[in-house]
């Protein structure tokens, strides 16, 4: 569907998106009040553990949050070097691709929300 | 003793002056001897809303500092019985509201009054939690609107954990919503966020719905709170929440665009 249909059928009262879209934020930031905001030192800590193996720049770390209704994924792409992929192959399983620029290294559950985030990112 | 309400939203703009204006006239009018006191330091404009910008001579911030005795400071309004305002200063900023200070301030206003209202400026800072922080009720404002209401939720939470009633483990904070500027004609056509899903998203209580109304311009304009216009449908939503609040069963107007619906008689449940 074209933006442009996406405005003129309306096909869902933009009130009752406002309502889903608040109810989906407000539990996470709820749940999140608590406690402290751990996403920095998690991601912190998987870099570090991946900097053991494989030399990272910074600049090419990327990572993602999808606070969802059910379950939320945290991505975290990291862009490794050509020159180690030697390297970084034999310190990670075998299957993942080479010093790809999307790269997903890691993928966990995260915000909370019990669910299965498995491998892939929720659409 | 004396209750203090706090006003209080979060979000700027959706009505906090305009309702604590209406609020304190509407308590007043029932007889109560009730004080209004403007937190917003730097932003005066209650004054203004309550039509005695010309008679402020000391501020809450004089009294606090010792430069003004109470008295001195309060305003008493001209037109009801029962009515005085407590004005803030222009000149200073936030940071001269100390903890003790207005303590100090709300202790002597307790023992002559029976409501204390305290008019919250915009944010979660200093300004806004020393307007909640000796609360024992607070109103919730808040417009049918995603950024309103997402921040009157972090609100409901300031006072959950940082009043002076949790942090003393007592009873908390009692809360009610007020929600403002509600226009029932977008509501029907899907554009607006309904009553009962605000009420079911904040999950507290709530104590009325105001109307989107060209009397609330109106009134400022001539520095009437808009409860004194009882030929329009936000001064007579007002005047019907501070009946609620006073513990009255009064059923919720103006929240379809006819008359009266099944939306009133769901209503009925929160109230
Ligand atoms: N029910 C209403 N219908 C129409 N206009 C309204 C209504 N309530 C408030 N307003 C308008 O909204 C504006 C903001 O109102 P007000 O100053 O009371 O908000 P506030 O929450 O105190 O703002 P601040 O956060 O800056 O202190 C004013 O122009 C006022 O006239
Ligand atoms: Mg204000």
């Amino acid at each position: 569907m074209s933006i442009f249909n996406f405005f003129r059928a309306a096909p869902r009262a933009s009130a009752v998106q406002a309502k889903e879209r608040l109810q989906i934020v407000m539990a996470h930031e709820r749940a999140g009040r608590s406690g402290p905001d751990y996403l920095p030192m998690l991601q912190q800590e998987l870099l570090a553990v991946i900097a053991k193996y494989v030399n990272i720049d910074e600049n090419k770390v990327e990572v993602k949050l999808d606070r969802g209704g059910d379950c939320s994924t945290l991505e975290v792409n990291i862009e490794l070097p050509a020159r180690e992929q030697a390297k970084a192959a034999a310190a990670t399983k075998p299957g993942d691709k080479p010093a790809g620029n999307d790269d997903a290294a890691t993928k966990r559950p995260a915000g909370g929300a019990v669910g299965n985030a498995g491998g892939k990112k929720r659409i | 003793m004396s209750k203090i309400i706090v006003m209080t939203s979060g979000k700027g703009g959706v009505g906090k002056t305009t309702s604590s204006a209406a609020f304190a006239t509407g308590l007043a009018l029932r007889g109560f001897k009730t004080v209004v006191i403007d937190f917003d330091v730097g932003l005066r404009n209650l004054d203004l809303v309550m039509g005695c910008e010309r008679r402020v001579v000391f501020d809450f911030i004089n009294v606090i500092n010792g430069e003004a005795k109470l008295n001195q400071a309060l305003i008493k309004d001209k037109r009801i019985e029962n009515l005085y305002i407590l004005p803030t200063s222009q000149t200073r900023d936030k940071d001269a509201l100390t903890r003790e200070g207005v303590e100090k301030v709300l202790n002597e206003l307790s023992k002559e009054f029976d409501y204390i209202l305290c008019d919250s400026p915009a944010g979660i800072e200093r300004g806004a939690l020393m307007s909640l922080y000796f609360a024992d009720h607070a109103i919730i404002v808040t417009n049918p609107e995603v950024s309103s209401v997402r921040d009157s939720d972090r609100i409901l939470g300031v006072l959950n954990s940082r009043s002076r009633r949790a942090e003393q483990g007592l009873e908390p904070v009692t809360q009610q919503l007020l929600l403002t500027r509600y226009d029932p004609e977008r509501v029907e056509k899907g554009e607006m966020l309904r009553v009962d899903d605000v009420l079911e998203i904040l999950a507290i209580p709530l104590l009325g719905v105001i109307p989107e109304s060209q009397a609330v311009l109106r009134a400022s304009n001539v520095g009437m709170p808009v409860i004194l216009d009882e030929a329009s449908n936000a001064g007579l939503a007002y005047s019907d929440a501070v009946g609620r609040f006073l513990g009255e069963d009064i059923e919720h107007r103006f929240v379809t665009p006819q008359k009266k619906g099944l939306f009133s008689r769901l209503l009925r449940r929160s109230a």
